[in-house]
């Protein structure tokens, strides 16, 4: 795995590294932007679908469009040009990959959206399915486009007119996604195999208290018939415990007072 | 006008899961992602699906149930006509929308009026298709007709639209929940994590770029939404990529080379090939319909009671209790059958036939009744037509001397015609020369010896013997019990083994009692033994040979050593790849007895030498046969001591065939001026001819 040291001094160099950098931060966002998307689509048909939802998941997906269009152009031209260095390259074929996996997570989850919205118009709130998701997904568009906080008060009504050109507007986002796919491979020729990643082989867990209480719910979750008495045995097994040492002190300071 | 095929079952997407990491970016550009682009743009078509070179199988196969489970889940979600729901209660919070597993099953017993095994298992499929998901005991996708507590999955989710389930997307899923606790993988599940992270080693940095940023997206969520959405997934990816062990509903078969879903294009290729059909079917003889429909009623109610769909199966049925007492009970060589099976023996001849432990009984019956040599041709017959084509030559030879030829030693009756053409039909041997009469005899056993073995004594005991087992009760927690037991079977190639081994212990036993009107009961008169199909040579001969043994056989070593015989007798041997093993040493002896004509002709040319000499030379020959014995040698000694015997045989017989009446094809091949010279010199000689001796002098190189 070739290290590359950014810190040798040279006009090109430095002005790649600096390409290296903005594509780096772009492709994160990107996948950022993706990951949000995946979560607001999942809500789709199910009990809070809403006009919202959809306005929600247009924004995302507009954000996702516009970051891979900017990155393809960037990516795209440095990589054809002959010039660069090998452990830019190298670096920016890294780049590729991730941003052409987050692209295929994208058009799939795109596809899934529209086929999904679909069955379910939003005229007949009745067939929703009852998911028992509570909650809506304002939180995650905030995350996706970085603002601190949405303006709630921008609920935007559509009527139901417009829902038709919404549809079409998506085919044509879709078609676009995968022209967009099409043009990268056949622009420029990355070596899959010869890619190598560099970062934890494994994903390393995170800060152990969200996921405590987290695993907490869901070992609730699965077996609410036996693991709560396992629970409560162990605490009554503690308190019993606890009991006979406090008996047990009492005694001895008894012993010790009247001894 | 945009055509896009959304509007259809399926979307095509890019439809190389990644699995197929190197070519999938590849065959998208060579088959083209099935999308056209708007008019303006037709230039750029899309649709480059490239049908000539891409033989790939892509194509998820419909699956009808889905979008049947679909439109029953949206029916279950009206608020006034579908199922009722309750909230779930946590430690911490309560989750809206859960409904119970009773409920499911009334609401499916009062929609489709079904009963409450048939609702239950309706349930079932639907749990397991992946539409409603457990909360409680998520890894088992039944459903349990008590107060378990179920919830719909969310379209996201749903298989209906039929998108290939992506190993990046497991992978990220996977590496997502080794985030949240590490060592939380299952077993297979760890597996597979080490396999993915092989497999797509290129894009782990993307993987775990992309887990820790969906988990981070989750945690914007608030709690409750979270739950709910970490255990959707988890759903999904139990019935997507079950733990081992168990059985997938998701379990489709294979992947179609055809799009099912997508219009096939009016071509002229199209409509060439409707034509063709059309005309095959104009052509086709008919049938009434109250004939064919009389004969499909007939069946049915003959094997009403024998289908295990339709009826019960006694003790019970394997695929559905995990009990395999039915197949211990049902094996080909069990030793007391079943009644049911034994009376299926009585609806036809064929049926009887079929089952091996009904043709046993079928021997046993005909061996009593001296007629044993018409099944035996039958099953040498079938042994040609469905074996290797390497032996063909040798097993229609041996068929011809063994049951054909006047003088041989199990003669079938059959007409002239039919043996005339028998006869000309094995200049040129194939798999099917020997239908005719094949089929003649079949017809024969059908119509004398059927009927009356199913008045035989033999049957009857049969039948008073056979046993009817009980039906098994068994209860929840025994099924799941019987569920944990279940094991493979014995492998096929032991299983083959053990068959062989039977075949080659029942062909041993055999004696053959019915001789030819050409044969004068001499009695040291050949009786082969245990020639059927293809045994090993571990006949025993209730004959006394040995007396001849030492000096009949010389000549025969003589040939043998002169022709180093063994040489080919291993060459045939091995030629024959895994014919049984018993094959080895007749293809053996057949290879020695095909060369007993010519060594004997050789030897009548030359003269012959003292008798020492042969018998000198005999131990060799034994030791030479001896050498001919194979991988898994039934009885290694006695490979050494059949062929002599066989070959003395052929000395023995003394049938006084009037040399005209001797059936010889007429030869259309070369042959040595010895064998001619040999043929004429031979006259009334004692072995039988087989028609293609002279033929081919290597016949035994098979």
């Amino acid at each position: 795995m070739p290290l590359v040291n950014n810190k040798v001094g040279d006009d090109c160099t430095v002005g790649t590294d600096k390409a290296l950098a903005d594509g780096k931060a772009l492709v994160d966002s990107l996948i950022k932007v993706v990951a949000c998307y995946r979560q607001l689509a999942s809500c789709v048909g199910g009990c809070t679908d809403s006009l919202q939802l959809r306005d929600e998941l247009r924004q995302t997906r507009e954000k996702a469009q516009m970051l891979a269009m900017s990155i393809c152009s960037h990516l795209t031209s440095h990589l054809r040009n002959r010039s660069l260095p090998e452990g830019q390259r190298k670096e920016m074929e890294l780049l590729w990959v991730a941003f052409s996996s987050s692209l295929e997570l994208l058009h799939v989850d795109m596809c899934k959206v529209f086929y999904v919205a679909e069955i379910f118009a939003l005229a007949n709130t009745d067939a929703l399915v009852k998911t028992g998701v509570q909650g809506g997904g304002s939180e995650m568009v905030a995350r996706a486009l970085s603002l601190p906080d949405l303006n709630q008060t921008q609920s935007p009504t559509l009527p139901a007119e417009l829902e038709s050109q919404e549809r079409s507007t998506m085919e044509r986002e879709i078609s676009q996604i995968d022209r967009m796919i099409d043009d990268m491979e056949m622009k420029v020729n990355v070596l899959r195999w010869m890619v190598e990643p560099h970062g934890p082989q494994r994903a390393d867990p995170l800060s152990s208290t969200d996921s405590s209480s987290l695993g907490l719910l869901s070992v609730d979750e699965e077996q609410p018939g036996p693991r709560p008495l396992c629970q409560r045995s162990q605490i009554f097994v503690l308190l019993l415990m606890s009991a006979v040492v406090l008996v047990s002190a009492t005694l001895s300071i008894c012993i010790v007072f009247f001894s | 006008m945009i055509r896009i095929c959304l509007r259809k079952v399926d979307l095509p997407l890019s439809p190389a899961p990644s699995s197929r990491i190197f070519t999938s970016r590849l065959t998208t550009q060579g088959d083209g992602v099935i999308l056209c682009v708007s008019e303006r743009d037709s230039s750029l078509d899309m649709t480059i699906r490239n049908t000539l070179r891409d033989h790939g199988q892509r194509y998820r196969p419909r699956m009808a149930c889905l979008r049947k489970a679909e439109k029953v889940l949206l029916e279950m979600q009206d608020p006034k006509t579908g199922v009722r729901s309750q909230p779930q209660r946590l430690v911490i919070t309560t989750i809206p929308h859960a409904i119970t597993g009773e409920d499911i099953i009334a609401w499916l017993e009062d929609r489709f009026q079904l009963d409450a095994q048939e609702a239950r298992s309706l349930g079932c499929m639907l749990v397991a298709l992946g539409y409603i998901y457990p909360l409680q005991d998520h890894k088992r996708l039944v459903i349990k007709p008590d107060a378990s507590l179920y919830r719909c999955q969310t379209p996201y989710f749903w298989p209906t639209q039929q998108w290939p389930v992506e190993d990046t997307d497991y992978a990220i899923y996977l590496a997502k929940r080794n985030i949240r606790k590490k060592g939380l993988l299952e077993l297979h599940e760890q597996e597979h994590y080490n396999r993915l992270h092989k497999w797509m080693n290129h894009k782990w940095d993307f993987i775990v770029m992309q887990a820790k940023e969906q988990y981070r997206a989750a945690k914007e969520r608030k709690k409750p939404d979270r739950v709910v959405f970490d255990c959707q997934e988890r759903a999904y990816w139990v019935v997507h990529r079950p733990p081992p062990g168990t059985v997938s509903a998701m379990d489709y078969g294979l992947d179609r080379l055809v799009d099912p879903n997508a219009d096939e294009g009016k071509t002229p290729d199209f409509y060439e090939r409707i034509m063709i059909f059309t005309q095959q079917a104009i052509m086709r003889p008919r049938v009434k319909s109250s004939v064919s429909i009389s004969a499909l009623v007939k069946h049915c109610s003959t094997y009403k009671s024998h289908d295990p769909f339709l009826a019960k199966c006694l003790p019970s049925n394997p695929w559905v209790t995990d009990d395999v007492t039915y197949w211990t009970l049902n094996m080909p060589n069990v030793e007391i059958p079943t009644k049911m099976r034994v009376e299926r023996w009585t609806f036809s001849f064929k049926e009887l036939l079929s089952d091996p432990r009904g043709r046993d009984d079928f021997r046993l019956f005909l061996k009593k009744e001296f007629s044993g040599e018409n099944l035996a041709f039958w099953e040498g017959c079938e042994d040609l037509k469905w074996g290797q084509a390497s032996t063909m030559r040798e097993k229609a030879e041996h068929i011809y001397k063994t049951f054909l030829a006047r003088g041989a030693p199990r003669w079938i009756n059959i007409d002239g015609k039919t043996m005339e053409i028998t006869v000309k039909g094995l200049k040129h041997p194939h798999r099917y020369v020997l239908d005719p009469a094949q089929t003649h005899i079949y017809m024969l056993m059908k119509k004398d010896s059927y009927g009356r073995y199913q008045k035989s004594p033999v049957f009857k005991e049969t039948v008073k013997k056979a046993i009817c087992p009980e039906e098994h009760q068994f209860s929840e927690t025994q099924l799941g019990h019987n569920a944990k037991k279940r094991r493979p079977s014995l492998s096929p190639i032991i299983l083959r083994q053990l068959e062989q081994e039977q075949k080659a212990k029942m062909a041993a036993n055999v004696d053959i009692t019915q001789l030819c009107r050409f044969t004068t009961p001499v009695s040291h008169l050949a009786v082969y033994s245990g020639l059927t199909d293809f045994p090993t040579a571990d006949a025993s001969p209730p004959l006394p040979f040995p007396p001849h043994t030492p000096s009949c056989p010389s000549p025969i070593s003589v040939a043998l050593e002169s022709t180093s015989a063994s040489e080919r007798r291993a060459e045939a041997g091995e030629g024959e790849g895994e014919g049984p093993p018993g094959a080895q040493a007749p293809a053996a002896g057949n290879a020695t007895t095909s060369r007993v004509a010519l060594s004997l002709r050789r030897l009548l040319k030359r003269g012959c030498a003292s008798a020492s000499m042969f018998a000198s030379w005999s131990p060799k020959c034994h030791s030479a046969t001896g050498t001919g014995g194979r991988i898994q040698p039934i009885g290694p000694d006695r490979p050494g001591q059949a062929p002599p015997r066989r070959i003395g045989n052929f000395f023995q017989i003394k049938v006084d065939i009037p040399p005209e009446c001797r059936i010889y094809p007429i030869e259309s091949e070369d042959e040595d001026e010895d064998s001619r010279a040999v043929s004429r010199g031979g006259e009334g000689a004692k072995e039988i001819i087989c028609p293609w001796e002279s033929l081919t002098p290597q016949n035994g190189a098979g």
